[in-house]
């Protein structure tokens, strides 16, 4: 049954205010969603007073810069800052994205950082991936082709190579994922944009010979059929890549075949 | 071992576009369009039980509430049918740029009340 309230546990309570120490006139609100796993208490919304004069253009400099000079204890996943890793996914303002690609300056009034939507918190904007990546196992995310005695490269023409464009550059984020309501009322069963766009790049892959079996695997009501083209998933793909339509080039291809 | 975490806000703080609110109504229109088919068919069945059972229903059609019904039902055929033929040109993989499904979301949006308007005064004018 779809749950739309949060349970008890997971209800968000107001948090403490920073207020700003820096006596900028250029000050921005930033709301922060904070739990702490040691204190058993529940989430908060921490509120800081960033001084946006000395703050470099996007979401995760902001962050950066209240974890150095404000709070410390604040946590969060990040790595490249270019856009390439996906650690830094989260929900800001709103829509799923990456805050090291994202610039604060696009979101109008107070900022508003929240977690990966409904994932269970590991701590502050840290949400647990392990059934997202349990899933992604499920798809063998591998080249199967037995032709391995073969000492050239395995070609492939310029046309079905064309054909991965729009599928290679995902780098598993889980943006998309996470703004899926499917996905969030039937994340256990249903595998989500993220996996299905996976899938599809390994189906359409011209040099592997495990289509059929790959198509049967994905063939289920649950599996791949609870898309109902909702569209949270392209909308929110920082890379501006798009699941939904990959979805829909599975089902296609299940019909057709 | 139960995961006591808490459970990350979603539909609470999630932003709504265009093609998420027309995905949305659709289910909802759904929903409602069985019901409304539900009870057409009593408003037959009535028909057929003669004409004092008729006047009740007429009484009650004609009264702001039975109007209020009526348009909503026409609204609500209106929207599913619009937004069924955006889901056929979806299976057939056309549709999904970004700016194109914002476009024929807002199309179905537009269309269902232009739709409405229109079965409206002309089942007034016929009638």
């Amino acid at each position: 049954m779809v749950q739309m309230n949060l349970p008890q546990n997971s209800k968000v309570q107001k948090g403490k205010y920073y207020k700003d120490k820096t006596g900028s006139k250029n000050l921005r609100k930033v709301n922060i969603y904070r739990w702490d796993p040691s204190t058993g208490e529940n989430p908060r919304i921490d509120t800081y007073e960033v001084d946006m004069d000395n703050c470099p253009s996007k979401v995760l400099d902001l962050l950066n810069k209240i974890k150095n000079e404000i709070d410390p204890s604040i946590a969060y996943r990040r790595s490249c800052a270019h856009g390439v890793c996906g650690s830094c996914a989260m929900n800001m303002d709103g829509k799923n994205g990456l805050a090291c690609t994202k610039p604060h300056d696009e979101i109008k009034g107070d900022i508003n950082i929240y977690p990966l939507p409904h994932l269970k918190v590991l701590k502050d904007l840290i949400g647990d991936l392990s059934t997202l990546y349990k899933q992604y196992e499920s798809i063998q995310p591998w080249l199967k082709n037995t032709n391995n005695k073969n000492e050239k490269e395995n070609l492939q023409s310029r046309e079905d190579r064309s054909k991965l464009d729009g599928l290679y550059e995902c780098i598993m984020c889980a943006c998309c994922s996470t703004s899926c309501p499917s996905y969030w009322w039937n994340g256990e069963k249903y595998l989500g944009p993220a996996v299905l766009l996976q899938a599809y790049r390994w189906i359409i892959d011209s040099r592997d010979e495990d289509r059929q079996e790959r198509l049967k695997k994905v063939a289920d009501e649950l599996k791949l059929y609870r898309c109902h083209t909702i569209m949270n998933c392209t909308n929110a793909c920082p890379k501006g890549l798009n699941p939904a339509k990959a979805i829909a080039e599975i089902k296609k291809m299940l019909v057709t075949a | 071992m139960k995961n006591n975490n808490p459970l990350s806000p979603h539909i609470q703080v999630y932003n709504w576009h265009i093609s998420s609110l027309v995905s949305i109504s659709h289910r909802i229109t759904g929903i409602i369009n069985i019901v409304g088919i539900t009870i057409i068919c009593f408003w037959v069945i009535y028909l057929l039980s003669g004409e004092s059972s008729y006047q009740i229903l007429n009484t009650f059609l004609n009264s702001i509430y039975g109007k209020f019904v009526i348009l909503g039902l026409t609204w609500s055929f209106s929207f599913q049918i619009l937004s069924e033929i955006r889901h056929l040109f979806m299976d057939y993989g056309l549709g999904f740029d970004l700016k194109i499904a914002n476009i024929t979301g807002l199309l179905v949006i537009l269309g269902s009340i232009i739709f409405t308007v229109l079965i409206f005064i002309l089942g007034r004018n016929l009638i």
